[in-house]
């Protein structure tokens, strides 16, 4: 019986070991093969948009040029992106490759996640991209991320100049169950814009120091306050799928909505769907400036060797001027690639002139991971304001004293 | 999608097949190395079960044991985004771990709010739910506890909040929260009442959070409290009425003494579960209002939005502590005994016994 039982499991090791070996050899024996490189891309990508299966497709194309390469797409959340690329740093097994929103080079940065890759492009030639410390961290695949003025032509005829004419247009047009303006209300994304039109910025010349009790900030509050209450054109709440079904069951005369939305409401809408620079500020004379970002590369800390080749290939691949192009067409996103902004497409198509004219007054979205403060500082203030339970001066202060908090926590 | 080529198969393969091989291996070593061990050089009457038992065993303890140690571990260092390793200036030790402790005492745990506010809005919360919970599960579970046409039918009604993957449950509640289009609104509106702001005004954000939970949690308590009453010999209700006890009597001299083996773990596991209840409030709070965070979701925020892990960890640490002395009290109050000794607890009659 003792001797049965040692035999079995002896055997067992043996038989497992054996069974093991194929598999085991199998997996040395793929880097025993000079050029053949796998690595991961992970990309925030939609499905609903169209743009994670086009990454598919450039994947397969590429890995057709290049048998030796296997690329393996993962899609995740933004969030999920961002913590997950963290946690597999941590455990050592982080994704090769990145696909996402600039802002995220931040974190990644500061905890020295991502290395520089001036050396896998020609920086001249693209868009201004993520520098730090003199290095380059992202390689900028499409300009843009930003929010601009989208109206539907049945209900608003021209686009407003000033926010003048912008609240005389957004008043003739709410009748009924029909709003004058949408906007995500609950997203501080939104307020921005106007904080630059008002002539605020949410950080001092430092880059790091939150400056968010400022008259600006306090008028800004004040502005979309009166849009709500004052003149009456706005929903009473609405987030991103309140404002995205007005505007596409047609009961929202304008909207405000970023770059990535163009395709879809130019499916919906057709022809009735304007694209606008959002309107001058009168009191102030200048523009509002909404965040721009674009998508971007970014490469893990510590690649090297054939992976770092295949990576460079695909970058260039990506960036390439046809490429730049397709996206351009395929999904209005402005290309990262300078020359391409020149495209006759951008100049022919009304949609992208109005959403390149917008970005031209734009501001760079800020990457620092302090950011992350100020993001959280603003949103409940200014729900506040929107819900009218607090002033406009009490929540700049408060949005000061939060982001201060958030800063140091942040040390 | 793409196709699924037998380069992907066998790629995908490889890399499973390997920790599999890996993990079989491990088994029959660790068996053989038992059973020399124990059989053949000690002669243990327990060897057999011990090399049953050691597997799971220490699946176990690298499952659950590991993340809890990693935990205390990350609680004794100030990691955070700039401090991700050692080179970036990770240190461990128990000056960091006093500094953490510090941090969550001295300083907001969320943007403004400290500790002590979180922590009793949290007791508020728990308070709220677990009482609701019980009272609400107990009349429902009253009133299926007799016989009545389709009471299978209602009995499987009950489970779907159960059914539905939480987090799709909290979102379509949120929907239902929407001023101009949810179904509470348009109620409130059909009544002639004002519409109310769930989402912006913190007093209802909070009433929109507990009901919405009060709505999850109750299904769960009432199927508890359901086995335990038709545990109950229908007997003791007619001694009791033959010797004039009324309805209410009986309810509060049988059914709730004899409930106490049900009633005590269901209570403990509730309030467990309530105070680290991290998607409703997560959710609905689609503001990121600081006045509907509990300590949850405060904890959340910290590890993962401020990436301040080892602050996090401690804050983690002692919700922990906070919980399993609730647990401890609560046993030692209820006089409750989980029937691990010889001389108690195992059956509703001795629990009345007590």
């Amino acid at each position: 019986m003792k001797k049965m039982m040692l035999r079995s499991l002896v055997l067992l090791l043996l038989l497992l070991s054996a069974a093991a070996v194929p598999v085991f050899a199998g997996a040395a024996a793929e880097p025993a093969e000079p050029e053949a490189v796998t690595f991961s891309l992970w990309t925030q990508e939609g499905e609903s948009e169209g743009v994670y299966q086009w990454i598919e497709a450039l994947a397969d194309n590429y890995m057709a040029a290049d048998p030796n390469v296997t690329i393996e797409v993962v899609r995740k959340d933004t969030e999920a992106l961002r913590e997950d690329f963290q946690t597999a740093s941590l455990a050592g097994d982080p994704p090769e490759l990145l696909w996402t929103v600039g802002d995220q080079a931040g974190p990644f940065t500061a905890a020295g996640l991502i290395r520089p890759v001036d050396d896998l492009y020609d920086v001249s030639k693209f868009v201004e991209s993520v520098v730090m410390d003199g290095n380059t961290y992202a390689v900028p695949i499409s300009a843009g991320n930003h929010l601009m003025l989208l109206y539907n032509k049945d209900l608003v005829s021209k686009a407003p100049e000033t926010t003048d004419e912008f609240i005389a247009a957004a008043k003739a047009a709410t009748k009924g169950d029909t709003f004058g303006l949408v906007y995500n209300m609950t997203e501080p994304f939104w307020l921005v814009p106007w904080l630059g039109g008002f002539g605020g910025k949410v950080f001092a010349e430092d880059g790091l120091t939150p400056t968010l009790n400022t008259q600006a900030m306090i008028d800004t509050l004040q502005f979309l306050h009166d849009l709500k209450f004052k003149h009456a054109v706005t929903p009473i709440e609405s987030d991103y799928a309140t404002m995205d079904t007005l505007f596409k069951e047609g009961k929202a005369a304008m909207l405000i909505n970023g770059d990535w939305s163009l395709s879809d409401y130019a499916g919906v809408l057709g022809d009735k769907l304007g694209v606008a620079r959002l309107p001058k500020v009168t009191a102030t004379g200048k523009y509002p400036a909404p965040y721009t970002a674009g998508k971007y590369f970014m490469v893990a800390e510590g690649v090297e060797g054939p992976v770092l080749e295949a990576i460079e290939g695909f970058i260039g691949y990506v960036t390439s001027a046809d490429i730049q192009n397709e996206m351009l067409e395929t999904f209005k996103r402005l290309p990262g690639l300078l020359s391409g902004l020149n495209a006759p497409a951008i100049t022919v198509d009304p949609i992208l002139k109005g959403s390149a004219s917008q970005l031209a007054v734009g501001t760079p979205q800020p990457t620092v991971v302090e950011m992350r403060a100020n993001w959280d500082a603003m949103k409940p203030e200014m729900n506040a304001v929107l819900s009218g339970t607090t002033s406009p001066a009490d929540a700049a202060a408060n949005m000061q004293s939060a982001a201060e908090a958030g800063v140091r926590a942040l040390q | 999608m793409g196709a699924l080529t037998a380069q992907i198969v066998r790629s995908s393969l490889s890399e499973v097949l390997g920790t599999i091989f890996a993990v079989a291996a491990g088994i029959v070593v660790l068996e053989l190395v038992l059973y020399v061990i124990l059989k053949r050089k000690l002669q243990w009457r327990f060897s057999l079960p011990i090399m049953l038992v050691s597997p799971a065993l220490i699946g176990l303890l690298l499952l659950v044991l590991y993340p809890i140690l990693y935990n205390i571990l990350l609680s004794f260092s100030n990691m955070s985004l700039r401090r991700f390793t050692v080179e970036r200036g990770l240190t461990y030790g128990f000056a960091e771990a006093w500094n953490n402790l510090k941090i969550i005492f001295s300083e907001p745990v969320l943007k403004q709010q400290k500790f002590f506010p979180v922590l009793f809005r949290t007791f508020l919360w728990t308070f709220i739910q677990v009482f609701f919970h019980v009272t609400i599960g107990m009349m429902i579970a009253l009133l299926l506890n007799r016989p009545m046409k389709l009471r299978g039918f209602y009995r499987t009604l009950l489970l779907f909040p159960w059914a539905i993957p939480q987090i799709i449950a909290v979102l379509a509640w949120r929907g239902e929260f929407n001023y101009q289009y949810g179904l509470f609104n348009l109620l409130i509106q059909k009544f002639g009442g004002q519409s109310i702001n769930w989402m912006s005004d913190p007093f209802w954000n909070y009433v929109a959070i507990n009901l919405t939970n009060i709505w999850l949690g109750v299904p769960f308590m009432t199927v508890i409290l359901l086995g335990g009453l038709q545990s109950i010999d229908p007997s003791y209700y007619e001694a009791a009425e033959m010797d004039g006890a009324g309805k209410l009597m009986g309810f509060r001299l049988i059914t709730i003494p004899l409930m106490k083996p049900i009633t005590t773990p269901a209570i403990i596991l509730g309030v467990i579960w309530t105070f680290n209840q991290f998607n409703v409030p997560y959710f609905i709070n689609q503001f990121e209002l600081e006045t509907s965070d509990i300590l949850v979701t405060a904890l959340f925020r910290a590890a993962f939005e401020y990436n301040r892990y080892g602050f996090a960890s401690m804050f983690a640490l002692i919700i922990f502590i906070i919980l399993l002395g609730f647990s401890l009290a609560y046993i030692k109050i209820t006089k409750f005994s989980f029937g691990f000794d010889k001389a108690g607890g195992g059956t509703p009659l001795q629990a009345v016994g007590e």
